[in-house]
């Protein structure tokens, strides 16, 4: 008991502090979600308006359209991260010269707040002053503007994401494979298998747990991306970046729709816990329970 | 099937060299067990012959055929290793039946050559499992089990056994040598266990050191060890060895050892007087009764079917191990009856037999 007393005693500032900046917000949007309320509105009262938020956003074009960009925004951003990030893992497990300064620049973007991203390539792609649209220009006569063209905005925040967060991807996978036995593989060669067949029936299974815990991070981070997108393109042009981070905040700050806006948060929570559970589903469940 | 032939093979590490010039002949069909104790090279030759490890010089065939520059999946061997090295992620149908998917064979013939070889080693009831879900003699088996579907040009074994328990060890010898005799596929087998080797070789290949120090058939390495690390490692309890020159005048000739224990010699053995040799007899070819050598007993260990017992004469100990019980008790004076015709004689500088 004297122990168990002293472990409550020790989490108990951790708990506090969740309980007051993790759980009474969540409630309280939670709660916001089902009112109607915009102080500066004619009625700046806060009305209960039962399931009226929610139904409304399935007729909002706004979000809808928001909900469309952010799906392939998450799938190119994160399925690029998986692809470079596995293959610069692999590389990193090999030795070559300066294979020590080179990781460790690698690393960097992860340690950099996204309004430092946002902000530098803000500046390394505004068009006229941009390092990136300038050398376009000159070398392939490739007229970059993320200020007019949709497709170049969306992929410009794609390739912003990618190299913020794929050095994430690489560090997990490099503990992955660094984790592997290595008799499996030399098995493998001697069962036949070429290279890659060892990378499909072998290394890619084992390092799937740390594929998907990576998968499933990124994919949660990226359904969130605002300060990023709204540094880079406020989400724009149009609503070509109008990622549901960027919609959110775009409905309760400028707009002051509080209880719409807590709505929609509910609901991005709500998609994500779903998009992890169907994840988890495909591809870990099956394996479980056969085991 | 497919005989092997190792050729004056080298391997170095940078400037170390730790295989120095090995040949071993295994002919098609064969059961070779390469032993040695841990660090004498052996499970670096066998990876040298899967292909897994580079070799510095020399060469390896395998049949007809040089493997040297030959990638580990176009050697047609296949490897049992020690720590089973099963597919986690896959079933043991799955496991059994990769080498296979791999060649890609049709599904029905995976099917079937799996379900054989599960019959084979008992393992029907767990095709379904998981390798986390077995227990050490199944995992063991998959990994034998995936072998053999594959009817290979030959087996490669490193120390398959030495994570069993030595009841499950003794039982999975046999069936592994069951195995051999029903498949006659080429076996090269890696143990420290010279007990393995001796019941399960056809042809022994003892190591030390990145060197061969011998090769022959397991009685013929029993009964006539070409140096002193062969006798010792060969048997078991090990063999006695007592250092010590011969003596003699008139004809007679004895061994004195260097704390002045006599032993009879046999007549033939072909050394002169005032020579140093190492004397060595095994414990199972000294007999106890009346008068013989005297020693004095330190220990007695009865296992029932047999009796060891440690007695010592000035420095030197010895060993015998007899099929009676013994009355003696420790610190009673015991007679040594030698069986003169196995001493064996190596000579005291260059450990060679002579």
């Amino acid at each position: 008991m004297q122990s168990n007393r002293l472990g409550w005693i020790l989490l108990a500032p951790t708990l506090v502090i969740l309980f007051f900046f993790g759980v009474v917000p969540f409630f309280y949007v939670l709660w916001l979600s089902f009112h109607q309320w915009n102080p500066f509105a004619l009625d700046p009262a806060v009305v209960y308006n039962g399931a009226d938020n929610f139904r409304a956003l399935v007729f909002d074009n706004g979000f809808l359209a928001s909900l469309g960009v952010t799906i392939a925004f998450v799938f190119f951003a994160v399925l690029t991260e998986l692809i470079v990030g596995y293959l610069l893992a692999q590389a990193f497990m090999k030795e070559f010269p300066g294979k020590a300064v080179f990781r460790t620049i690698h690393t960097l973007p992860l340690i950099m707040a996204p309004i430092i991203v946002g902000s530098i390539w803000k500046l390394m792609t505004t068009p006229s002053i941009g390092i990136i649209p300038s050398l376009l220009a000159s070398w392939f006569g490739f007229d970059l503007n993320i200020g007019t063209s949709a497709v170049a905005a969306f992929t410009v925040t794609v390739i912003m994401d990618v190299w913020h967060w794929t050095p994430l991807v690489t560090l997990t996978l490099i503990a992955a494979l660094v984790s592997l036995p290595a008799d499996p593989f030399e098995q493998a060669q001697i069962d036949g298998a070429n290279k890659r067949q060892i990378f499909w029936h072998i290394t890619l299974p084992m390092i799937a747990p740390a594929l998907l815990a990576t998968v499933f991070i990124r994919l949660m981070d990226a359904l969130r991306t605002v300060d990023e997108v709204l540094m880079l393109t406020g989400g724009g042009p149009g609503s070509a970046t109008r990622y549901l981070g960027v919609h959110i905040f775009k409905e309760v700050f400028p707009k002051t729709n509080y209880g719409y806006g807590s709505a929609v948060s509910i609901i991005v929570l709500y998609l994500t816990i779903v998009a992890c559970w169907l994840l988890y589903v495909a591809l870990i469940a099956p394996r479980n329970k056969k085991a | 099937m497919a005989g092997v032939n190792i050729d004056d093979v080298y391997k170095r590490y940078g400037s170390v060299q730790v295989m120095h010039g090995v040949s071993i002949d295994i002919e098609d069909g064969e059961f070779v067990v390469l032993v040695g104790p841990s660090g004498c090279g052996k499970s670096t030759l066998l990876r040298m012959l899967a292909g897994l490890e580079p070799i510095s010089d020399g060469t390896i065939k395998i049949g007809e055929k040089v493997v040297n520059e030959v990638l580990p999946k176009d050697r047609d061997i296949a490897m049992v290793f020690q720590s089973y090295a099963l597919y986690p992620h896959k079933t043991v149908a799955q496991n059994i039946g990769f080498p296979l998917k791999m060649a890609k064979r049709p599904k029905a013939e995976i099917d079937e050559k799996v379900g054989r070889a599960a019959e084979i080693l008992d393992l029907t009831k767990y095709l379904d499992r998981y390798p986390k879900a077995l227990s050490g003699g199944q995992r063991q088996r998959v990994a034998m089990g995936r072998a053999i579907v594959r009817d290979p040009k030959v087996f490669l074994f490193d120390e398959p056994l030495s994570n069993l328990d030595a009841k499950l060890r003794v039982s999975m010898r046999m069936e592994i040598k069951e195995l051999h005799q029903r498949l006659k596929t080429t076996i090269v087998y890696v143990t420290h266990d010279q007990i393995e080797a001796m019941t399960m070789a056809d042809k022994i290949v003892v190591m030390r050191d990145g060197r061969v120090e011998q090769i022959g058939a397991p009685l013929d390495l029993y009964d006539n060890p070409q140096n002193v690390f062969v006798a010792g490692f060969i048997g078991s309890p090990s063999m006695n060895f007592v250092k010590g020159r011969i003596d003699g005048a008139n004809g007679t000739r004895q061994f004195v050892s260097e704390g002045g224990l006599v032993l009879p010699l046999p007549a033939q053995a072909s050394v002169a007087v005032g020579q140093e040799v190492i004397y060595g007899i095994r414990p199972e070819h000294i007999s106890i009764g009346e008068g013989g050598v005297a020693m004095d007993v330190v220990v007695i260990e009865p296992t029932g079917s047999e009796t060891q017992v440690f007695a010592r004469s000035g420095t030197d100990l010895i060993d015998a191990v007899v099929k009676d019980r013994i009355a003696a008790r420790p610190g009673e004076k015991i007679g040594f009856h030698i069986d003169l015709s196995r001493v064996h004689l190596f000579d005291g500088k260059t450990q060679q037999r002579l």
